[in-house]
């Protein structure tokens, strides 16, 4: 790779650029909250960040946490609630602003499978996974309440598949209306950003859309990486690249280089 | 202290526990506060066919599952957050031995809360259109499944909505940072799903760091969420949560934490895990030379150790604690 940043680290960038100062916003373990915590040190140091814990106005001190609920966010947190706290009266009540989670497999709707993997259908009767993943968490939660979410996720074609093993956190369902039909507080998500572009949902199907690359990819590249018909928006655009500033507000975040490995 | 209801772990597992029970653990958090060293004694005593309701797997769950004692459990997440997938849990999975019903962390407490209150059911706002509501392990062959999550008509709106089915666990160990020999209890760090879960169990034993006077407990009941009157038993246990963290007393212990879960991916390594941290293990003392005092120094001295400060004063002795436990367990 000749840029002097990775693909992963493009992924965290584009994220953090999608969070506005000011949102209430929720992150999870890893890449999501590298992303969060950079779009805070970056250009929304405003942004009201929460972990499903329930802890509070914290930020990382001494590296990434190992978790929500880890002593290098609780050393600094104003609050300590709990989980139906965090994750029932800010997130699945509709208040929560904007949440990103991550995703083993993500289907053409932005449904997301974090439970397991089957190697195809599960069948009539449900029965163990070849590979069990870890299940839903609190992105389940997350997707179903937030008024907006990102799906970060390594693009591959075993991940961006024609359908799941398993339906976790929902996207948009079947398409279309489908998500207001079924009562679902939240809008869905916004965007799915890999490693090599960034998919935004058609507004009336909710399919998603390859809306833009990075500079390091191509079309070509993101339609092999999918094992879906991928539709390519008509005015595909180039991802600006990281700034230097960018890079190192997102490098102080990641202090472990858990992104640059 | 004549009423105190302090025991020894090995007591509290003899009188308050049986095969096949529900049994649940507090917090369940991956990485955080659990009352792990309950499931060590639960193995040394040989229970078996656990129906276990974690809010979240932990490494607790981890070692029962890799160790056959879990036959059915309940929980919203079954990882161990940026220590990876829980192998022991993944391999009991995999192979069928343990039947795991995916919920989500939101869902849990919901259902704990409806334990608590005694509800018939708690609305289902979460879970609802995804395979969480339509794939149940505890009764395979309905898929779509129609049971696991029921519909009912919102009678005011007239609407079709999700049903939660509540939870009232037989039994709920739950880790608390401090505890009085009354059993009122003070949590540092998010409750997570406690405060519902000392509600929804049926019986209540607390696994606390250190034990304070009541004192203690004058000077900030605010912060008590456990009042002791909810409380069967309350067990001495420091670095209780070990290899995971308790905010205020210990960091998580990074190397036990990997280690711990490579061991638990194969049965051979569990066998070993088992003959070095649990069958071994005699007593609070032999426990914590076990994890080494050099270790137990340095994991003492984390980023959050300050939020202990406001509550050391009252802090019983280590002498004075175990005491305490000797003499309720000949009670």
């Amino acid at each position: 790779m000749t840029q002097p940043y990775t693909r992963q680290e493009m992924m965290a960038i584009a994220t953090g650029r999608e969070i506005r100062d000011g949102e209430l916003a929720i992150f999870g373990v890893g890449l999501s909250m590298l992303a969060g915590f950079f779009a805070q040190a970056h250009h929304a140091p405003r942004v009201r960040a929460m972990t499903e814990g329930g802890v509070y106005g914290a930020t990382p001190v001494g590296g990434l946490p190992w978790g929500i609920e880890c002593n290098r966010l609780s050393a600094n947190a104003v609050s300590f609630t709990n989980a139906i706290d965090a994750l029932g009266c800010l997130v699945a009540s509709g208040r929560c602003d904007v949440g990103i989670i991550g995703a083993a497999q993500v289907d053409r709707f932005g449904n997301v499978n974090t439970t397991g993997i089957w190697g195809g259908d599960i069948g009539p009767v449900y029965r163990p996974p070849k590979t069990r993943l870890t299940g839903a968490g609190g992105a389940n939660d997350i997707a179903t309440g937030c008024k907006r979410f990102l799906i970060m996720v390594s693009h591959e074609s075993k991940r961006f598949v024609e359908r799941l093993d398993y339906l976790t956190s929902p996207g948009y369902l079947d398409g279309g209306d489908a998500r207001e039909r079924l009562g679902l507080v939240g809008g869905g998500p916004s965007a799915i950003i890999t490693t090599l572009g960034i998919l935004r949902p058609d507004p009336v199907t909710r399919e998603f859309v390859l809306d833009a690359c990075f500079p390091f990819s191509s079309v070509e590249e993101i339609r092999a990486q999918t094992a879906w018909e991928l539709k390519i928006s008509p005015n595909v655009q180039i991802v600006p690249e990281p700034t230097a500033d960018e890079l190192e507000a997102l490098r102080r975040v990641d202090e472990t280089g858990m992104l640059r490995r | 202290m004549s009423h105190h209801k302090v025991i020894s772990l090995a007591e509290a597992v003899r009188r308050h526990t049986w095969d096949g029970m529900q049994y649940a653990s507090g917090a369940a958090l991956p990485v955080g506060s659990d009352a792990i060293v309950f499931g060590r004694e639960l193995l040394r005593q040989g229970r078996r066919d656990l129906h276990a309701i974690f809010h979240c797997n932990t490494q607790q769950l981890n070692l029962l599952a890799a160790a056959g004692a879990v036959s059915r459990a309940e929980c919203g997440f079954s990882g161990l957050e940026g220590f990876g997938f829980a192998k022991g849990l993944g391999r009991a999975v995999q192979s069928g031995a343990v039947a795991l019903e995916d919920y989500s962390n939101l869902a849990m407490p919901l259902r704990l809360l409806g334990g608590a209150l005694n509800w018939p059911f708690v609305p289902a706002t979460v879970n609802v259109g995804t395979d969480l509501e339509f794939r149940s392990a505890f009764d395979p062959e309905h898929s779509p499944n129609r049971d696991k999550i029921r519909t009912v008509t919102d009678p005011f709106s007239g609407r079709t909505i999700g049903a939660f089915s509540t939870l009232q666990p037989d039994l709920a160990a739950i880790h608390v940072t401090l505890a009085d020999p009354e059993g009122n209890a003070i949590m540092l760090g998010t409750e997570w799903s406690r405060f519902e879960l000392s509600r929804a169990a049926k019986r209540v034993i607390l696994i606390a760091d250190a034990i304070v006077e009541t004192d203690c407990m004058r000077q900030f009941p605010n912060l008590v969420r456990i009042p002791g009157l909810l409380v069967e038993a309350v067990v001495y246990w420091p670095f209780a949560a070990w290899p995971q963290a308790s905010p205020g007393m210990y960091d998580g212990d990074e190397a036990h934490m990997k280690a711990m879960n490579d061991a638990l991916g194969s049965e051979a390594g569990t066998a070993a895990y088992l003959a070095d941290y649990v069958d071994g293990i005699d007593g609070v003392d032999d426990y914590l030379d076990r994890i080494g005092r050099e270790r137990i120094a340095a994991l003492s001295r984390g980023p959050t150790s300050f939020l202990l400060d406001p509550y050391r004063r009252w802090i019983l002795p280590h002498a004075d604690a175990l005491a305490l436990s000797r003499e309720g367990a000949a009670a």
